[in-house]
């Protein structure tokens, strides 16, 4: 069983993968802007969002998720 | 006065306050109760119509007579009749014995598919009943569902995405019973479980869009018991693959090709931007209601296994924005949704009716307003009679509504009043089709007779009617193309030395090199209007040489 504590760092991990993801996808050449695109401005703010609502799951502790 | 007459005043007066909002309740399920018999009446007119009312409905007929067959629809789309499907089979196999009692007419699909909107609301009703114990709740919740305009719309068509819908409502809610039985006394139901897989595994294979509510059930198997979540997740993947795998090999690689690389499509940002919006707008008190309780269960209990499906099926709703896609993207997450606010208000009413009488009579006004402005907002209905006009119009809305035909190759014409009044919008789909456009669908079938061979066409119904082969899948053709993944030489040369008698375009889906030989080749002999389509019949050109 996973607590709520865990679930927000599985949101966090999960934010933070996104907007490396987004990173090394430039990285290698993907994308069609120089910079950081509108779908990858897009992306890194649902990001942005995922971490906050993790971050607020952190002090519920161990109550089920 | 006397010191008894009070309090008995004091009873009436509170009997009356309890009973108003029972007024408000049995109007809004008045409500839904209408939008029930239009939903039927609807359905019940395209049963009779047999043409395609939606463009791809033909293309699920001509995959089902295949398999009827005992052929794969998944082909070489190279080679003549340039044909091959891009939808997994199991909606199309679920038609089959209808096709082998009848034939091949357009009703048997949208039976099933009927049916399993039925189905689907029910196990909605099923949902909110088991937990509130509500019969008027479990009703207005499932009546709810196919009300919603996009339900409505696409809820009778002979496409596959409504029995997608259908199995995945069935898994989520087998999955949420199973798990509270279990967490209840302790023991494990795997034999529950394997029928969960299946239903995700069916919904997979009806339509591809459902792995979003396969990873909503996983996430939820997950947090509750992981392990176990794990052990279940390797079979189901190691199934799914092994399917996959024989399909893709019985028809040499022309599955993978024709359901997955001819399924990505180029995304269109405003066209999802647009279709959320509009969502939002018409289901407004659904998706408010789903939402707020969806973040009560994150902070305040449990999440659930719907709340985690709404939430994943919302996201995944910005599929809606590829070319291609469109409104009924969003059913999953209606049905999800539905769900939600049956339950938010069962727990909403336990809540109050702990307070007393007044503040129970107060959470059903608001219940039974807030459905009958979810009504209010879902409108649609056709206005074809005198009486049904009149109700349109006490309602607010006009009686009619002027549509100019949709025309592409051939001039624009002038609106025309049709009797279907929308509150989605100005829409080809949900009016419901009549004696005139049955007989203009007879009337290009007479065109294409007047030659020898089938007609190379953007719907497959006219060859369908005469009995000949049905030629090209227009859309699956561009998706091909768009991808570089056709070859056009094979049809190009038919088109150049006019190998078909006749062609018939309505929305010129053919990749650009094929309308260019199709211009230089044929000219428009006629014009028929059908279902607010102006279709384009074609006849060879005369050659100077």
């Amino acid at each position: 069983m996973v607590t709520k504590r865990q679930l927000g760092l599985m949101l966090i991990a999960l934010a933070v993968l996104a907007v490396a993801g987004s990173f090394v996808y430039d990285f290698l050449g993907g994308g069609q802007f120089s910079g950081i695109g509108p779908a990858q401005r897009l992306a890194l703010l649902g990001a942005g969002l995922v971490a906050l609502v993790g971050a607020s799951l952190l002090p519920l502790g161990d109550r089920p998720a | 006065m006397s010191a008894r007459a009070v309090p008995q005043e004091r009873s009436t007066w509170q009997s009356l306050l309890s009973a108003l909002p029972w007024v408000l309740i049995g109007l809004a399920l008045a409500a839904f109760t209408g939008y029930l018999l239009i939903y039927s009446h609807y359905a019940w007119q395209l049963f009779h119509f047999p043409f395609d009312y939606d463009q791809g409905e033909g293309f699920e007929l001509v995959d089902t007579l295949m398999f009827s067959r005992g052929e794969w629809p998944y082909r070489n789309i190279d080679s003549y009749p340039f044909y091959s499907s891009n939808y997994p089979p199991l909606f199309h196999i679920m038609a089959v014995p209808l096709v082998w009692l009848f034939g091949p007419q357009y009703w048997t699909g949208r039976l099933i598919s009927y049916l399993g909107t039925l189905v689907t609301a029910g196990a909605i009703g099923f949902a909110v009943q088991r937990e509130g114990k509500r019969w008027w709740l479990s009703l207005l919740s499932g009546l709810a569902f196919l009300a919603s305009n996009y339900v409505y719309h696409v809820g009778p068509l002979f496409r596959q995405h409504m029995t997608m819908v259908m199995f995945e409502t069935l898994a989520v809610v087998l999955m949420t019973v199973t798990i509270d039985l279990e967490e209840k006394d302790g023991r494990k139901r795997p034999w529950h479980i394997a029928a969960v897989m299946l239903l995700l595994l069916a919904a997979g294979y009806t339509k591809q869009l459902a792995y979003a509510t396969v990873a909503a059930v996983f996430i939820f198997f997950f947090l509750r018991q992981t392990w176990r979540a794990v052990k279940w997740a390797i079979p189901f993947a190691v199934v799914t693959a092994l399917i996959f795998v024989w399909i893709d090999f019985s028809t040499d690689g022309s599955w993978l090709l024709n359901t997955v690389t001819a399924n990505i499509n180029p995304f269109v940002p405003g066209q999802a931007q647009g279709l959320y919006r509009q969502w939002f707008h018409l289901h407004i008190v659904l998706a408010t209601v789903a939402a707020v309780y969806a973040v009560y269960q994150l902070y305040f209990e449990r999440l659930s296994l719907v709340s985690i499906w709404f939430v994943v099926a919302v996201i995944n709703s910005v599929t809606a924005g590829k070319w291609g896609a469109g409104e009924s993207y969003f059913a999953t997450a209606i049905a999800a949704s539905c769900i939600l606010t049956g339950l938010a208000f069962n727990r909403l009413l336990n809540w109050a009716e702990l307070r007393g009488w007044a503040w129970r009579a107060g959470a059903l006004a608001v219940i039974g307003l807030l459905f009958l402005f979810q009504a209010n907002r879902f409108f649609h209905m056709p206005t074809h009679t005198p009486a049904l006009a009149a109700l349109a119009e006490l309602l607010g809305r006009p009686s009619s509504v002027a549509i100019a035909p949709q025309t592409s190759c051939s001039a624009p014409r002038d609106a025309e009043d049709i009797p279907y009044v929308d509150d989605a919008g100005v829409s080809l789909l949900g009016r419901p089709p009549t004696a005139e456009d049955s007989e203009a669908g007879r009337r290009i079938a007479a065109l294409i007779a007047e030659g020898e061979t089938a007609a190379f066409g953007e719907d497959a119904g006219f060859n369908l009617y005469l009995g000949r082969d049905v030629i090209t899948n227009p859309t699956q053709f561009l998706n091909l193309y768009n991808n570089d993944a056709v070859d056009l030489t094979e049809m190009l040369e038919m088109l150049d030395r006019q190998a078909f008698d006749t062609v018939v375009l309505r929305a010129q889906f053919y990749p650009p090199p094929v309308l260019e030989m199709i211009g230089q080749r044929y000219q428009t002999d006629e014009l028929v209007q059908m279902n607010g389509f102006v279709y384009c019949v074609m006849r060879p050109r005369e050659i100077s040489e």
